[in-house]
């Protein structure tokens, strides 16, 4: 089909056909899922002979207090916060330290921090459990914490890295002048104008705490520190014919990822392509 | 000075600088950097150090004698265990088949995106989401919409005819791999998409234009105009897609842990069985490594790249 022989209009009826094609691919599997957590059971099993809840029915919802799940959305709540703040305040401080002093092996550095995202997960798997087991970590939210710090670290440090380089020397220099040292420097001067950046990172680790499966799978043992990642999982064995209340504890746990990625969109490029930037 | 020079020297000849000794000067960069470096070194280089050693060694946690050195005797366990065998060929069939779904549908999905619509921003809202939502949630739902007897794909397929015995898809041994690629495909195509959105964005629109006013094919147009521009971007979404995709652990075991009968078992989630049900720790460490070298050759081309078009 060369350009100049097609018609544009057909061109463009062809291309909002695949737009809907594309969108129904996203749109049908999530709808579903949600029109689901409001059906009741014997809607769920295809008694009744509508694919629509016959109405708002939130016993899928309520039958979630019977479970751990409350639970579980606190351990995520309470990792999440403890990993976001760590990796935050040592990834700022090394974004800075990166951006402003050329180390002799600066550029070295950068290249492992990118390296590290490439890592599989499973190689560490086994240092890391007889690691956390020998500093009494394992099966503790804080031992989950330090492991997924780690995990967290490269990517902030180079996103805040690329920021700071935006903001120019001249403004930190003057502050420098008016006798700050580094520090305050950073915390007064340079820090405010970089909060997007902080924000995005910030968003970026919750929503690696809320993803990660291997590790909290591994080292948690106990159900009441399990993340939402295990125990979803531990609900589909112990109510694999509940489809509405999975459901439900589904479309309860996409809730907070889905608000910070309306957040995050501006980033989306840089979140994306963050590996990638040079 | 030789450890480190302040990217703008006016920097050091600021007043306020000036009672700074040398040593002090020079230890001020690894105040900044020293808390990251020692996080990641007991963290990250400590341990991958610790897991290539633990792969020369007879190490179970559960038997006695523990810490043995093996030399090469788990890797030769391991390349005489069909288990193995199998896992190498099924994680070499996963990602060829997500690499090359996720390249071409990421590239169509980039295109549409890239072209001027109304709602741009709300349909690329949209395509993102599979990538945002997490594994379990997706496995979860997948679980249900493919379950054989209560879920809604059956259920259409049988009141319209098309199959009468209802397929087990995840619970069945041919079907399970393909299903779980494409779910794979599903989720991690609009990450690839993005990053291929971004490249396209880079071609000017008056090369495109020019191109188009000079009769060009849309072939010709992808392959001369567009594809200059984006070919980095591709070997990027590329390098990426494989480590990502040959490390995928969550993609399987919350769907069928390997199962039905070891037919989704790769070797992520062999070294996984191997380490935590097993509890045979060198073993698993000599699956590891392995699937290291895979992706530390693959960093290497990454950074080729990197490095190339800096050039």
């Amino acid at each position: 089909m060369n350009a100049h022989t097609s018609h544009p209009r057909l061109r463009r009826a062809g291309l909002y056909a695949l737009i809907v094609v594309i969108l129904a691919m996203v749109i049908v599997p999530f709808g579903w899922m949600v029109l689901s957590s409001f059906k009741t059971p014997a809607e769920i099993r295809g008694l009744t002979d509508s694919w629509l809840p016959e109405g708002l029915y939130l016993g899928n919802y309520q039958g979630l207090q019977d479970t751990s799940f409350v639970t579980y959305f606190v351990n995520s709540i309470v990792i999440a916060v403890g990993t976001t703040a760590l990796s935050i305040i040592i990834a700022v401080l090394a974004g800075y330290g990166l951006a402003r002093f050329n180390f002799v092996g600066n550029r070295m550095l950068l290249i492992a921090i990118v390296t590290m995202q490439m890592f599989p997960a499973v190689l560490l798997a086994v240092p890391l459990y007889k690691m956390l087991s020998a500093a009494q970590l394992l099966d503790t939210r804080g031992g989950l914490v330090v492991v997924y710090i780690t995990f967290a670290l490269p990517f902030c440090i180079w996103m805040l890295r690329n920021y700071f380089l935006t903001v120019p020397v001249e403004v930190e220099e003057a502050a420098l002048i008016d006798g700050c040292n580094r520090l305050t420097a950073l915390w007064r001067v340079l820090l405010p104008p970089t909060m997007p950046a902080v924000a995005a990172a910030a968003a970026f680790c919750v929503i690696q705490v809320w993803e990660e499966f291997l590790y909290a799978n591994t080292f948690i043992d106990s159900d009441e520190l399990r993340p939402l990642s295990v125990g979803l999982n531990s609900l589909i064995g112990q109510y694999s014919t509940d489809w509405g209340r999975l459901m439900a504890s589904g479309v309860l746990m996409v809730i907070p990822v889905v608000l910070i990625f309306a957040f995050l969109q501006r980033y989306l490029t840089q979140l994306a392509g963050g590996s990638v930037k040079g | 000075m030789t450890l480190t020079t302040p990217v703008r020297d006016t920097t050091s000849q600021s007043p306020a600088q000036r009672h700074h000794t040398p040593l002090r000067r020079r230890l001020t960069p690894l105040a900044f950097v020293g808390p990251a470096v020692v996080v990641l070194v007991i963290m990250l280089a400590y341990p991958v150090g610790n897991a290539i050693w633990t792969s020369f060694n007879y190490e179970v946690a559960t038997a006695p004698g523990e810490g043995e050195f093996a030399g090469l005797g788990n890797f030769r366990n391991i390349f005489g265990d069909s288990d193995f065998v199998g896992a190498s060929i099924r994680s070499s069939l996963w990602v060829l088949g997500n690499l090359v779904l996720q390249i071409v549908l990421g590239l169509v999905i980039a295109s549409v995106l890239n072209q001027r619509l109304r709602a741009r921003a709300v349909i690329r809202s949209v395509v993102i989401i599979p990538w945002v939502v997490p594994t379990v949630v997706v496995a979860i739902m997948w679980r249900f919409l493919l379950d054989p007897s209560s879920g809604p794909l059956n259920d259409i397929l049988i009141s319209t005819g098309v199959v009468s015995d209802p397929p087990l898809w995840l619970a069945d041994t041919t079907l399970a791999f393909p299903m779980l690629t494409l779910i794979s495909v599903w989720k991690w195509t609009p990450f690839v998409a993005v990053i291929l959105l971004a490249g396209l964005q880079s071609v000017p629109d008056e090369v495109r234009e020019a191109a188009l006013i000079d009769g060009a094919s849309t072939f010709q147009r992808f392959r001369y105009v567009i594809m200059p521009h984006i070919h980095t971007s591709i070997a990027m979404s590329s390098v990426l897609t494989i480590a990502y995709s040959i490390n995928n652990f969550a993609g399987i075991w919350l769907f069928t842990r390997g199962g039905p009968a070891g037919s989704t078992e790769t070797l992520t989630t062999l070294a996984y069985r191997y380490a935590f049900q097993a509890f045979d720790f060198g073993r698993a460490s000599a699956v590891a490594v392995i699937l290291f070298a895979f992706v530390f050759l693959v960093s290497c081309v990454y950074f080729y790249l990197v490095e190339g078009r800096r050039r």
